[in-house]
C-alpha cells in the first residue's frame, strides 16, 4: 500500500487495498442514504471519515491529512479545483455542488474517491498500513452504527 | 470481630523492574501522575502499561490533548516491540481532546472524558499531556486555579468510581509540586533526565504510592526498542550473609592456594590487584577454570575487552573455557558500553548468575567497570560497589575481582584505596627488580578470619597460566621494588 494507487485496479484485476477501503467507506454511506448521487455520497464519506478520524488524531491532525491528500490529487484531477476543506465544520468538504455543476457527478465522484485513496495511502505511510486500516475500519464501524449526524447539511446543487 | 480489609489488587506495569520498585505493581483503580521533562519516557511508559493491561472487554483509552500530535505519537510508538497494532482500535483507543481544551472549557473536557468512559468502560485511562489542560487553566488568577482544583478532584472521583486505573502525563518541574494534581494523585512517578559532561542518564523516582511500600531512591531507566526498563537501585543488604562451612575453593594457581591457607573462602569477595601486565586476568580465569573442573558453574563479567578476544585468550591457555561456555556452564558477559549504571551492571550479572546457577563470579576489572559507568555514577562508585558485592555474596556466590593499580616502581600500592574495604581477601601483585631482571611477586595482605602466608613469592606467567614460585625470604626491601639479598653471616676461618 506504500505505492501510489493511481491505477484503480492492480494488474491482477483486484482493487488495491486503499481503493478497496475508500469504496467501502463510500458504499456504506450510500446504502444508508438511498438516492444520493455518487458524488454527494463520496463527499459525505469524506465528511464522515474526517469526523470519525478526528476523534483519534484530532481535528487538526485529520485536516492536515486531508489537505495533503487533496493537494496531491488535484494535480491529477482538475475537477477538484473548487473543492475546499472547512476544518471543524459540517460538512467538511465544501464546493461539491459547484464541482458537480462544472464537471458532472461521475467526474466529481471519481476525483473525491481518489482523495480518499490518497489519504489512506498517506496514513499508511505514516503509521503503518495495518494501523491505518484499523483506524479507518473503526471509523467505518462508527459510521455504520449511525453515530453520524442525522441530516446531511450539504446544500443541494 | 474478624478484620476484613479491602484488597487492592496490583496490575503489572509491563515495564521490567518497575513492579519491584512500586512494591508489587500498580494499585488497581489508582489515580497516578507520570511527571518529568521532555524526552524522559513518559509517553512510552504509559503505552507499555496500556499494552500490558488492555483487553477488548476492558480497553485502555488514551486521551491526547495538546502537545505531540497523535499521528506522530503512533508513528514513533509503534517502533517499540511491545506495540501490538492488533490492539489499536479495539483494546486500545486513542481519543483526541484538543478541540475541548482549545475552547478552554474544563467542564467540556471533563464531560467528554466521562462520556467516553461511559461508552468504552475502560480499565485504563491515560491523559497525555495533562499539563496542556493545566497549562491552559493554571494561571495565577484565583478563579482559574480554583477551576483546575475542582476539575482534578472531579476527574479523580469519576475515574475511581468507574473502576479505572488512570495516568495523567505532564511536564512538571520540581518547583511545581504544589499543583493540585500532586495532592490528589495516589501515585506519582517522576522521570528525569540528567546530563553530566557528555553522558545522559535517565532515572525514575516513585515519589508517592498510597498503600504501598515502594523502593526509595533514584532508579536507572534504559530505553531500548523494547521500551523502558527500570533497574531498581540495589537495596542495601539487610539479610545476614549465610556463613557456610568456610569451605576452601582452589584458585587453580599452583602455590597460591598454599599462600591462602588452603584456597579462597567460599562466599568471600576476593580482590587481586596489580599493575598492567601482571597477570590479573590470567589468575581470574584460572580461578574460574578450577571451579569448572569441580563441576561448578560461573560467570565472568568483562569490561576491558570484547568477550571473543577474552575467551580466545583464555581458551588458548585452557581449552576447558570454550567447552564450558558451549556446555552452558560458563557465561562471559560483556559490559563495555559506556554510561552504565551500577544497577544495570548488577542486574546483568545477577541474571547471568541465575541463568547458569553460578557459584563463582569474576569481575574483570573494577577499573574497567568504573570507566564504563556514566560520570554521574562514578561519584557513588564505592557505595554502589559495596551494594553490588553485598548482593552477590549474600546469595552465596564467591566474587573474584581484579583491579589495576598504577604504581611508581619504587612504591608499592596495595590496593585501589577506594574499594579495598569491600573485600574479604586481598592479594597483591607487583614488579621488582632482581639481578638485573624485572620479576613478578605476589603476597596475600588480607584474609578475614583466616591465617595466611605473609611471604612475598615470585611467580611466572607462562603459556599455561600463572605458577607461583619460591618465597623471597632471603631478600629485604621487596616493598621498595629493589630487593637486596641479605648478607649471609660469614665464618671467619681462624688459622691455627
Amino acid at each position: 500500500m506504500n505505492t501510489s494507487d493511481r491505477a484503480k485496479e492492480t494488474p491482477s484485476g483486484k482493487q488495491s487495498p486503499p481503493r478497496e477501503i475508500a469504496r467501502r467507506l463510500i458504499s456504506s454511506r450510500s446504502e444508508r442514504k438511498a438516492g444520493e448521487t455518487p458524488a454527494r455520497g463520496t463527499a459525505a464519506a469524506c465528511d464522515t471519515l474526517y469526523r470519525e478520524l478526528s476523534r483519534w488524531v484530532g481535528p487538526d491532525g485529520c485536516h492536515a491529512l486531508f489537505t495533503r491528500a487533496l493537494a496531491d490529487t488535484r494535480t491529477e484531477y482538475p475537477a477538484l479545483a473548487q473543492i475546499q476543506l472547512r476544518a471543524r465544520s459540517e460538512p467538511y468538504i465544501d464546493g461539491v455542488a459547484e464541482t458537480i455543476m462544472a464537471h458532472g457527478d461521475p467526474a466529481t465522484a471519481e476525483a473525491l474517491e481518489s482523495v480518499l485513496v490518497r489519504l489512506v495511502e498517506l496514513l499508511g505511510r505514516l503509521i503503518g498500513d495495518d494501523m491505518a486500516v484499523k483506524l479507518i475500519e473503526r471509523s467505518l464501524a462508527s459510521s455504520e452504527r449511525g453515530d453520524a449526524p442525522p441530516d446531511d447539511r450539504r446544500e443541494e446543487a | 470481630m474478624k478484620e476484613e480489609r479491602a484488597v487492592i489488587r496490583s496490575l503489572p506495569s509491563g515495564v521490567p523492574g518497575l513492579d519491584v520498585v512500586l512494591g508489587g505493581g500498580l494499585p488497581e483503580y489508582s489515580f497516578n501522575l507520570i511527571a518529568g521533562g521532555p524526552g524522559s519516557g513518559k509517553t512510552t511508559l504509559a503505552h507499555q502499561i496500556m499494552f500490558t493491561n488492555a483487553t477488548v472487554e476492558r480497553p485502555a483509552l488514551y486521551f491526547t490533548v495538546l502537545g505531540e500530535p497523535t499521528i506522530k505519537m503512533l508513528r514513533y510508538q509503534r517502533q517499540f516491540t511491545f506495540f501490538n497494532p492488533d490492539l489499536a482500535g479495539s483494546a486500545i483507543q486513542f481519543i483526541n481532546l484538543s478541540a475541548e481544551v482549545m475552547d478552554q472549557d474544563l467542564g467540556e473536557v471533563l464531560k467528554r472524558i466521562i462520556s467516553e468512559i461511559e461508552r468504552a468502560k475502560p480499565g485504563i485511562v491515560v491523559v497525555d499531556s495533562f499539563r496542556s489542560i493545566g497549562g491552559q487553566h493554571g494561571s495565577s488568577e484565583r478563579g482559574a486555579t480554583f477551576d483546575l482544583d475542582r476539575f482534578v478532584q472531579r476527574l479523580a472521583l469519576h475515574l475511581t468510581t468507574w473502576e479505572v486505573t488512570s495516568f495523567l502525563l505532564g511536564e512538571y518541574s520540581e518547583q511545581e509540586q504544589r499543583n493540585p494534581v500532586f495532592t490528589v494523585a495516589d501515585g506519582i512517578l517522576w522521570l528525569s533526565q540528567a546530563t553530566d559532561r557528555n553522558s545522559v542518564v535517565r532515572r525514575l523516582q516513585v515519589i508517592k504510592t498510597r498503600g504501598r511500600a515502594q523502593m526509595p531512591g533514584l532508579h536507572t531507566i534504559r530505553i531500548t526498542n523494547a521500551g523502558l526498563q527500570i533497574y531498581p537501585r540495589i537495596p542495601e543488604q539487610t539479610r545476614k550473609r549465610a556463613l557456610p562451612k568456610r569451605e576452601r575453593l582452589s584458585t587453580g594457581v599452583p602455590g597460591m592456594d598454599e599462600m591462602l591457607g588452603g584456597g579462597v573462602i567460599a562466599g568471600d569477595a576476593v580482590m587481586l590487584t596489580g599493575p598492567a601486565g601482571s597477570g590479573k586476568s590470567t589468575v581470574a580465569t584460572q580461578f574460574m577454570v578450577a571451579g569448572l573442573a569441580k563441576g561448578e558453574t560461573g560467570v565472568i563479567a568483562v569490561f576491558e575487552e570484547y568477550p571473543e578476544e577474552y575467551v580466545a585468550r583464555a581458551d588458548a591457555r585452557n581449552s576447558e573455557v570454550g567447552r564450558m561456555i558451549k556446555a552452558g556452564k560458563l557465561e562471559v558477559i560483556y559490559l563495555r558500553p559506556l554510561d552504565l549504571s551500577v544497577d544495570e551492571t548488577l542486574q546483568a550479572i545477577l541474571e547471568a548468575v541465575e541463568r547458569v546457577g553460578a557459584k563463582r563470579v569474576v569481575i574483570d576489572s573494577l577499573s574497567g567497570f568504573e570507566v564504563a559507568l556514566a560520570p554521574t555514577f562514578r561519584a557513588d562508585f564505592r557505595e554502589s560497589l559495596y551494594r553490588l558485592v553485598g548482593a552477590l555474596t549474600a546469595s552465596g556466590v564467591t566474587v573474584f575481582t581484579t583491579a589495576e593499580v598504577s604504581e611508581a616502581f619504587s612504591e608499592a600500592r596495595f590496593t585501589t584505596e577506594k574499594v579495598s574495604f569491600i573485600t574479604d581477601e586481598i592479594i597483591i601483585q607487583r614488579y621488582v627488580e632482581m639481578e638485573g631482571e624485572l620479576k613478578r611477586v605476589m603476597a596475600v595482605i588480607k584474609m578475614r578470619g583466616s591465617d595466611h602466608s605473609h611471604e612475598f613469592r615470585l611467580y611466572d606467567v607462562s603459556a599455561k597460566g600463572v605458577v607461583v614460585g619460591d618465597s623471597l625470604t632471603e631478600y629485604d626491601g621487596i616493598i621498595t621494588g629493589v630487593p637486596t639479598l641479605r648478607a649471609k653471616p660469614t665464618r671467619i676461618k681462624r688459622s691455627t
